[in-house]
């Protein structure tokens, strides 16, 4: 077990810089998640630090020894893959054994025959065999060992290749998007899985994923990646309440975040809708954007200065989204209900909209987010607008 | 007529029929002509053939008579067969592994190639293309005992250090170049070569097709793995994905082995090599039965001929069922 410090990465494609300076530090038992949307790098980034491609520039650390110019196979790394690339002759106690075997035997033990009369050989597989069986029975996949992988389905594959990855006890385990391929109750239930693993081993795990659930519920810290860069990485708590950025603020959260105009007048107030709030930007006649997460907007009353009409509803049984149409406004803008509130949300129906003003996520034009607000004109008081 | 009528024209013209026997004849109606084609084609001629083998029939007479198993008995006995089958199982067990292995070796260069891949491929893939009776021509100019390249080339080594090095240079810088097509010890060995340069370059197409479905992601697992060398590497990952393709190859190869003739035709248009050396089976089938007009040993060794193309086929069934499908 050991930390990984990844030391501004650059990559290129030819002309394309997929990776733009990325820079992160990883501590040693910890579960980061590497989430972004497609064509983000995050995969080429994990690539890197498996040694599987080559950086154009940049260092990776592993347990505070640089791994430059030490080929994958010699930087004690378990990678999962999202195709599970299992071996599709070999069966799954042999699949699962391959890493052991190639470590632990010497290239004359691992011949077909004569391997079997060689000095120590007996022994040594003896072991291998231990080591398998163990790991098998922490996936529970005991019952499977003899199958080929094109008989077991899509979960137990992704055991099978877990296994692999755990059956030796490397510095780290890079998983990349490992749960893509399964359906969405099994990716549910083996979520819960590794993070479980994750606590019962406590070894470093770097995942990969474009899901933004998976890296809110497994993860100790989530690192945001987009167009090369990781904007932000913090507990999955800070990124989805305190976002640095407004594409974190609208990658992170499900459904997303709404994000209505603002601007701040002569003096600094910021005003929504044209609707003054008791907020104080940091400069005068700012164009701005405010987020504010779903579950944050309260209903109000109808004549109340921010409403609009329920144009869609979506009830899921537990809560109720609605999407509410603001008259001069595009985007229609989501609203988390208590299921209770059904007869007053019917289609059509016009409501109006509040929220602390506490709870405002407030950027600037270029997305960053403004944090030095100042509630001169009514600190903390809770108001409908 | 068209499908969706059959049911309704079923109805009123013959209550009888039920939906179901109505569905049995329009499939073998359907069936129909692959049947036929596959009768007229193929099971006939086949059977006549088994039935020909136990016969002396020649082509133009009015009648035969029956002689039993003597046609085999002959294939079976006679010098001259013994011949036929050491030369085809030589030419077989030579140019099979050869031709595969030289295949496989080429497509996993030519795979490994970044540029250059395609023009190396038209080179290798050439001498399938090329037309055998030509190609045949060429070969015996380079063979020629006295004008030909290879002997020129032999004997520019004479007197060297190469001569010295190697002891079978040196006795036939003494003796005089070896005959090639003309010598009975070289001249299968000689079509052998042909047969190796000519089919390699299909088996290497074939594997190169099958390289490319290996998956991608397999060789960074096994570089995850620990596996270093690149035949830990070819043997974890390369072989046995390309195991379908190998039995194709494989048994495609052996039937083509089994089915040379033209290379033979080509070179000794009268017999079949010195001592007949070169009397392959399909070059014994077009003697007897075309040449000597001998239908019933012609066929007897048709037959026997089928029998072995047979069971490679069902050997390739098995291993495709058995072994190589990871299903």
């Amino acid at each position: 077990m050991s930390g990984l410090q990844i030391d501004t990465i650059t990559k290129s494609f030819g002309a394309t810089e997929v990776l733009k300076g990325v820079s992160l530090e990883i501590g040693a038992g910890e579960f980061v998640s590497l989430v972004g949307p497609s064509g983000c790098g995050k995969s080429t980034l994990l690539r890197i630090v498996a040694g599987l491609e080559q950086a154009t520039a940049g260092d990776i650390r592993i347990g505070g020894r640089s791994v430059a110019g030490i080929r994958a196979a010699d930087r004690n790394l378990s990678m999962v893959f999202q195709s599970y690339a299992l071996y599709p002759h070999l069966s799954v106690a042999d699949n699962i054994a391959v890493p052991l075997r190639m470590r632990q035997l010497g290239g004359w033990h691992r011949l077909p025959l004569i391997g079997g009369l060689m000095p120590g050989a007996r022994d040594r597989r003896a072991a291998i065999r231990q080591a398998v069986a163990a790991a098998a029975d922490t996936l529970e996949i005991s019952a499977l060992l003899d199958r080929k992988p094109g008989q077991l389905s899509g979960g137990q594959r992704q055991r099978v290749a877990l296994g692999r990855a755990l059956v030796r006890e490397p510095a780290a385990f890079l998983l990349d998007e490992p749960l893509s391929n399964l359906d969405a109750k099994l990716r549910v239930q083996t979520r819960a899985e590794i993070a479980q693993l994750h606590r019962r081993l406590g070894t470093t795990f770097v995942y990969v994923t474009h899901d933004q659930v998976e890296a809110m519920t497994m993860s100790d810290r989530i690192a945001v990646m987009m167009d090369g860069r990781i904007l932000q990485c913090a507990s999955p708590d800070i990124v989805y309440n305190d976002p640095d950025d407004i594409r974190v603020a609208e990658f992170i959260g499900s459904p997303k975040i709404n994000l209505l105009p603002a601007e701040s007048d002569g003096a600094g107030r910021l005003s929504v809708f044209g609707h003054g709030l008791p907020l104080h930007g940091p400069a005068p006649n700012q164009v701005l954007q405010v987020g504010i997460r779903p579950e944050r907007l309260i209903v109000g009353d109808a004549d109340a200065p921010i409403a609009g009409h329920v144009a869609h509803l979506e009830n899921l049984g537990s809560e109720l989204f609605a999407q509410v149409r603001i008259a001069g406004f595009n985007h229609p803008v989501t609203l988390r209900a208590e299921p209770e509130m059904a007869p007053a949300l019917h289609l059509g129906a016009r409501i109006g909209l509040g929220f602390d003003p506490a709870h405002l996520l407030v950027f600037d034009a270029g997305g960053k987010r403004v944090r030095r607000l100042s509630p001169q004109a009514a600190p903390r008081r809770k108001e409908t607008v | 007529m068209t499908l969706a009528d059959l049911p309704r024209s079923a109805d009123t013209a013959r209550p009888a029929a039920t939906p179901a026997t109505l569905q049995r004849r329009t499939a073998w109606v359907l069936t129909a002509p692959a049947l036929i084609l596959m009768a007229v084609i193929l099971l006939i001629p086949v059977s006549v053939a088994v039935v020909l083998s136990f016969t002396d029939y020649s082509l133009g007479n009015a009648g035969f008579d029956w002689v039993g198993l003597a046609n085999y008995e002959k294939l079976l006995t006679r010098s001259a067969y013994a011949r036929m089958f050491a030369a085809t199982f030589t030419y077989v067990l030579v140019v099979v592994p050869l031709s595969v292995g030289l295949g496989l070796g080429a497509a996993l260069l030519i795979n490994s190639l970044g540029r250059f891949r395609d023009v190396y491929k038209t080179i290798y893939f050439l001498p399938v293309m090329a037309t055998l009776i030509a190609m045949a021509i060429a070969w015996e100019f380079m063979l020629h005992p006295t004008i030909g390249t290879v002997n020129r080339t032999l004997a520019a080594g004479c007197g060297t250090w190469v001569e010295t090095a190697w002891p079978w240079l040196a006795m036939h810088c003494d003796e005089g170049m070896p005959l090639w097509l003309g010598d009975k010890r070289y001249a299968i060995w000689v079509i052998c070569f042909v047969g190796i340069w000519q089919g390699f370059g299909f088996n290497m197409v074939l594997y190169l097709a099958g390289l490319t479905s290996v998956h991608r992601e397999l060789y960074h697992a096994a570089e995850m793995d620990g596996v270093r060398s690149g035949w830990e590497r070819f043997r974890l990952v390369t072989w046995p994905a390309l195991g379908p393709t190998t039995v194709f190859v494989v048994t495609i190869s052996c039937i083509r082995a089994f089915q040379l003739f033209d290379t033979i035709e080509a070179f000794y248009p009268i017999g079949a090599g010195p001592g007949k050396s070169a009397y392959v089976m399909m070059y014994a089938i077009f003697e007897k039965g075309v040449k000597q007009n001998l239908v019933g040993i012609g066929s007897a060794i048709t037959v026997l001929f089928l029998v072995f193309v047979m069971m490679i086929t069902l050997i390739q069934r098995w291993l495709v069922e058995r072994k190589v499908h990871y299903a």
